[in-house]
């Protein structure tokens, strides 16, 4: 991207190109070319400092608080304890080591399948819009949905995929009660809605590709996969790192699929699949009188994210000097 | 009892039925010059089976007024929302049922409810179970809650899958056949070495049952304390808790593990959907009824299963699980208007039709005399006297004290551990261990 | 983010120069050629792709006591009128109402978005003030804010002015966003031309004027893939809407939530409401898919 200026517009209407317009309608033209900018980028600055910036930095105020949410006189100011105690909370690492654990399982193969989605569809391809749409058709379905339909399909007695694995002679999974059954059906979940959106991105970057590359390569005896290794790869690596921090800052704060496979916001017996974005909500929503400790796993959320950025930060002005 | 008696019973009930119906009728009278007064519709909030249905559309043509049931599925669920519309003031039904698990911690903040005793029918407080009435007031005597039901226990089991694993599968030879938990299990082992089974639902299913079964502090004392309170903050170890130390705890615990170490529960855990499924598909045979269960149970069966479930005695001697109260949130826009349907709803005769369409067992007196209830057998539990097995446990329930969160603590600690005893995914020590971990931060308030 | 098309990163440039060889006409046509192969794995893809949905609208069809028949049921029951009655006879959700609001909140979000999105855009792009690039990169940098974490202070906020359970409470924090803002300056750049933009000016239009009749015209085809994108995403909108709305007056996901809640026996019933609350995407998607995928993918490379 850049931010380089594009053509600056003109200066304003001088007098010789416009003689017998009054003075009020000039110095109202002047006014115009001056504030109109401004005003026009006024709404998104203001509504989102307003419903965006502002929550968040009185999230980090609320996390130096003991905050009870819905009453005003049982809140007082603590410092940092909600932290400390946050550093020592098993249910806090816990919560992280799912948030992790599953955005690992589920992130590596959907990067790995959409590539491997875009390079089958950056060919000479009959159907192409067909294919195209229904790969993203999932994007298009409610997460809500996802969870009800996913949710039935991976019940342990009745659910479609163990009965497909029972033909396969595989006992019966019980995947809400154990820890790697829930990640990966979890991670199935996120996958399913999220691979042919990436798929698309990654195909958008591989269609910007001279061709040219490939012929040469071809030419000089270069493997199929070597080709990918070599070309695609490299070449498409600012979208893949781009696709990357996407991934991260939305893996972090996986909620939903989890909120709805669980029915609610614990994540299982053990929490073995409660994130840190249902953690924060259990504190900081459901129990009203912890508010000011769910704002502070709030809190160590948004830091985990920016150390999670600025590491991707790093990397691509590393790939792209 | 006497015929002569019974029938003195019922005319009074029928008569105290009339003055209650007129006298709404003429409070509805009065209500109507004033313009704006006649609420669009009332709300009801209620979570499982209240099985009050039919009593709705009853009063809705009674009194000309449209009501709404709005029904949750899942108890704690339901509480997080309700305690969220309190807080805002905005969302929470005209009339809300309040669970015995859950009403005190709302009991807290009496500010958030109406005062029942100004609308309540006359005579209203002598008609109940003097020990449920009692509960459903606050500490400074403000009504806060009608009676709805109890929970008295029972165990529902499929005499058809009893009859093909060539087990007694007649009620009272069912009955006789699990006096205590130990020859349950017995039973149990029986059903798996024929079946292959598990033979009853789940490890919570039994130890609700069981929990009640005793008398004593529970999860809180009669203070409150989740921690016993000679014991000083600094030193409190899990070993202090209230919880461990309670021997109704402690029997729930055992049983629930001697059951898990025979191998006789099926592994639904209670509400999962693998629960609910399993009732028809015959999974498990048995599952612990308290009496607002019945609703739950056919709900699940379906028309498909009818009569092939029964209703037995349970295990260990009487019993309660459950059980509520009707309430009125103080942000309800036609107080009296909801605590007349509350009042409705909870009066004699509609405790009897919503225990034969769902099942929770009648807490008004009135109601557990009168020969529509004490005669009443449920079809779709193969005609069982469900009245009898029911009505006649319902003197001998003890009031438990039960602490503000003991809801809270039950579903997040006490049974997320025996569900993780349960799948495998810790052992006895390390669940119970897991559970008193678990108990101070969902019991505090 | 980084133009995809701007640069090649290092390790290819040693691989470009191309030596002449006498396979050059036939290479190109084997090297894109799609085999058998690649039609199978694209056919496998989207079986899998489509399968949940096909599911949702089997069991959608059928009547309750055939779901949990063992192999599952891979047709079409008759039983779907039924099953939605009871989706509407359900007033404790109240579907429709969620319907409704669903369609209110996704098409005020969306307006607003295109409307504020396309101003600024075109501030951004044509128009020079002060402090421009400062702000344009602020606003890529709002893109990368969790805003999710800030949802404990604004419950508080929303409850503080008495919006809870309101569904202005889901509308007006969505009003504008930053890749609205940054897509349509993107586009301004390349699809409107100065000199319509001088020559205007030069006839006395007001900044305004010009927006109006030269830069919304122009920017139509990306504005109206900004529309479908922001509709799509708002009507799917769950965490928030779940948080600070009520039963009484919820938006359709919510309303399937409660549903799911309430219902959970009644497996028809919940995916009747599915099928129904999904069912209005998909058809914009089939209609519009052609756009909105171009829109993705030209976001993408551009972005």
């Amino acid at each position: 991207m850049s931010l380089s200026a594009t053509t600056a517009p003109p200066p304003a209407a001088s007098p010789e190109q416009a003689p017998r317009k009054p003075r009020l309608a000039h110095r109202l033209a002047r006014f115009d070319l001056k504030a109109s900018p401004y005003l026009y980028i006024a709404p998104f600055f203001i509504i989102f400092g307003i419903f965006g910036l502002y929550p968040i930095i009185r999230t980090v105020w609320m996390s130096l608080h003991n905050w009870n949410l819905i009453a005003p006189d049982r809140r007082s100011f603590i410092g940092l304890q909600n932290y400390v105690d946050l550093l020592s909370d098993d249910y806090f690492w816990n919560a992280v080591r799912n948030t992790v654990g599953i955005f690992l399982l589920a992130t590596i193969p959907q990067i790995l399948l959409a590539l491997f989605l875009a390079n089958t569809l950056n060919r000479g391809l009959r159907w192409r819009t067909f294919f195209r749409m229904a790969i993203l058709v999932p994007n298009v379905t409610s997460v809500a949905a996802v969870g009800i339909v996913f949710g039935t399909l991976f019940q342990r007695d009745f659910g479609v995929i163990n009965w497909v694995l029972s033909l396969i002679s595989v006992d019966a999974i019980d995947w809400r009660n154990t820890t790697w059954g829930s990640w990966t059906a979890i991670s199935v979940m996120v996958d399913w809605r999220w691979t042919g959106y990436n798929a698309l991105i990654f195909l958008a970057a591989m269609q910007a590709i001279p061709r040219d590359l490939y012929e040469s390569a071809a030419i000089d005896g270069a493997s199929r996969w070597r080709q990918l290794w070599s070309i695609t790869l490299p070449m498409i690596r600012p979208t893949l790192i781009f696709v990357v921090i996407i991934s991260t800052i939305g893996g972090l704060q996986l909620f939903t699929e989890p909120l709805i496979f669980s029915g609610d916001s614990l994540g299982g017996n053990l929490r073995q699949f409660q994130t840190v974005a249902m953690y924060m909500f259990e504190k900081g929503i459901e129990t009203t009188t912890t508010a000011g400790y769910g704002a502070a796993v709030a809190g160590m959320l948004f830091l985990m994210i920016i150390v999670a950025s600025v590491l991707n930060f790093l990397l691509i002005r590393k790939s792209v000097r | 009892m006497s015929v002569t008696k019974r029938r003195l019973r019922q005319a009074a009930a029928v008569a105290l039925v009339a003055v209650t119906a007129l006298g709404a009728a003429a409070a509805c009278g009065e209500a109507k010059p004033e313009a704006g007064a006649k609420p669009d519709k009332l709300i009801v909030d209620t979570f499982g089976e209240f099985g009050y249905e039919d009593l709705v559309k009853q009063y809705e043509t009674a009194n000309n007024i449209k009501i709404e049931l709005r029904k949750t599925g899942d108890l704690g669920d339901y509480r997080n929302k309700l305690v969220r519309y309190l807080a805002t003031g905005k969302g929470a039904g005209d009339v809300v049922a309040l669970e015995e698990g859950i009403i005190n911690e709302f009991k807290l903040n009496p500010a958030n409810w109406v005062d029942l005793g100004q609308y309540a029918s006359a005579g209203k407080s002598g008609e109940y179970l003097s020990w449920k009435w009692e509960l459903g007031k606050t500490t400074d005597g403000k009504v806060i809650g009608f009676p709805t039901d109890v929970g008295s226990l029972a165990a529902c089991y499929r005499r058809d899958l009893f009859e093909q694993a060539g087990m007694p599968f007649e009620r009272d030879a069912v009955s006789a056949s699990w006096p205590t938990w130990d020859k349950f299990i017995e039973v149990g082992l029986q059903y798996k070495a024929k079946t292959g089974k598990g033979m009853v639902d789940s490890l919570t299913s039994v130890t609700n049952a069981v929990l009640f079964q005793h008398t004593g502090d529970l999860f809180y004392d009669k203070d409150d304390n989740l921690y016993n309170p000679a014991v000083k903050p600094a030193d409190r170890k899990p070993t202090d808790l209230i919880a461990a130390n309670s021997p109704a705890v402690k029997a729930a615990w055992d049983t629930s593990v001697k059951i898990h170490n025979a191998g006789i529960a099926a592994k639904t855990a209670t509400w999962s959907p693998e629960w609910s499924a399993g009732f028809k598909q015959g999974t498990f045979a048995v599952t612990m009824c308290p009496s607002w269960m019945l609703g739950i149970v056919k709900a699940n069966s379906g028309d498909a299963n009818s009569g092939k479930w029964d209703v037995a005695a349970v295990p260990g001697g009487s019993g309660n699980w459950g059980g509520s109260w009707l309430a009125v949130p103080a942000q309800s826009k036609y107080q009296s208007e909801a605590a007349k349907l509350a009042d409705f709803l909870t009066n004699a005769t509609s405790q009897v039709t919503a225990f034969k369409k769902s099942g929770p067992l009648p807490t008004n007196k009135t109601a557990l005399a009168s020969t529509d209830f004490t005669g009443y057998t449920n079809p779709y539990f193969n005609n069982a006297p469900t009245a009898k097995v029911f009505g006649e446990s319902v003197k001998n329930i003890q009031p438990v004290h039960l602490g503000p969160r003991h809801g809270s603590v039950k579903e997040k600690a006490f049974e997320a551990a025996l569900n993780a005893l349960m799948s495998g995914q810790l052992n006895a020590d390390e669940a119970w261990a897991k559970f008193l971990n678990d108990v101070p931060s969902q019991g505090a308030f | 983010m980084t133009s995809v098309s701007q640069r090649p990163s290092g390790s290819v440039g040693l691989l470009v120069p191309p030596p002449l060889s006498m396979a050059r006409e036939s290479a190109p046509r084997r090297l894109w050629h799609a085999s058998p192969l690649t039609y199978f794995a694209l056919v496998v893809a989207v079986l899998f792709s489509i399968y949940p949905l096909y599911y949702m609208f089997i069991i959608a069809t059928r009547s309750l006591d055939t779901i949990n028949d063992v192999p599952p049921p891979s047709t079409p029951g008759s039983a779907f009128g039924d099953n939605f009655q009871r989706v509407l006879e359900a007033d404790a959700a109240n579907f429709w109402q969620g319907m409704i609001n669903s369609v209110i909140v996704a098409s005020a979000v969306t307006v607003s978005v295109v409307l504020f999105g396309t101003l600024a855009g075109f501030a951004f792009a044509k128009l020079r003030f002060r402090g421009r690039n400062a702000l344009l990169l602020a606003t890529l940098i709002t893109m990368m804010v969790p805003t999710q974490l800030g949802l404990i202070p604004l419950w508080d906020m929303m409850n503080t002015i008495g919006w809870y359970g309101n569904i202005l409470a889901v509308i007006v924090p969505f009003m504008v966003s930053a890749f609205g803002v940054f897509m349509m300056r993107q586009y301004a750049a390349q699809a409107v031309s100065d000199e319509l933009i001088e020559a205007a000016r030069v006839d006395g239009c007001s900044t305004l004027r010009i927006y109006w009749n030269v830069v919304l015209p122009a920017l139509r085809p990306a504005a109206a893939v900004l529309g479908l994108l922001t509709f799509m995403e708002q009507w799917n909108s769950f965490l928030w809407p779940y948080a600070i709305l009520t039963p009484e007056n919820p938006t359709v996901q919510v309303s399937l939530a409660f549903l799911s809640y309430a219902y959970y026996i009644d497996y028809s019933l919940v995916f009747a409401a599915t099928a129904v609350a999904t069912l209005p995407l998909v058809l914009v998607f089939i209609v519009f898919g052609r756009q909105i995928i171009g829109g993705i993918m030209e976001g993408a490379v551009k972005a």
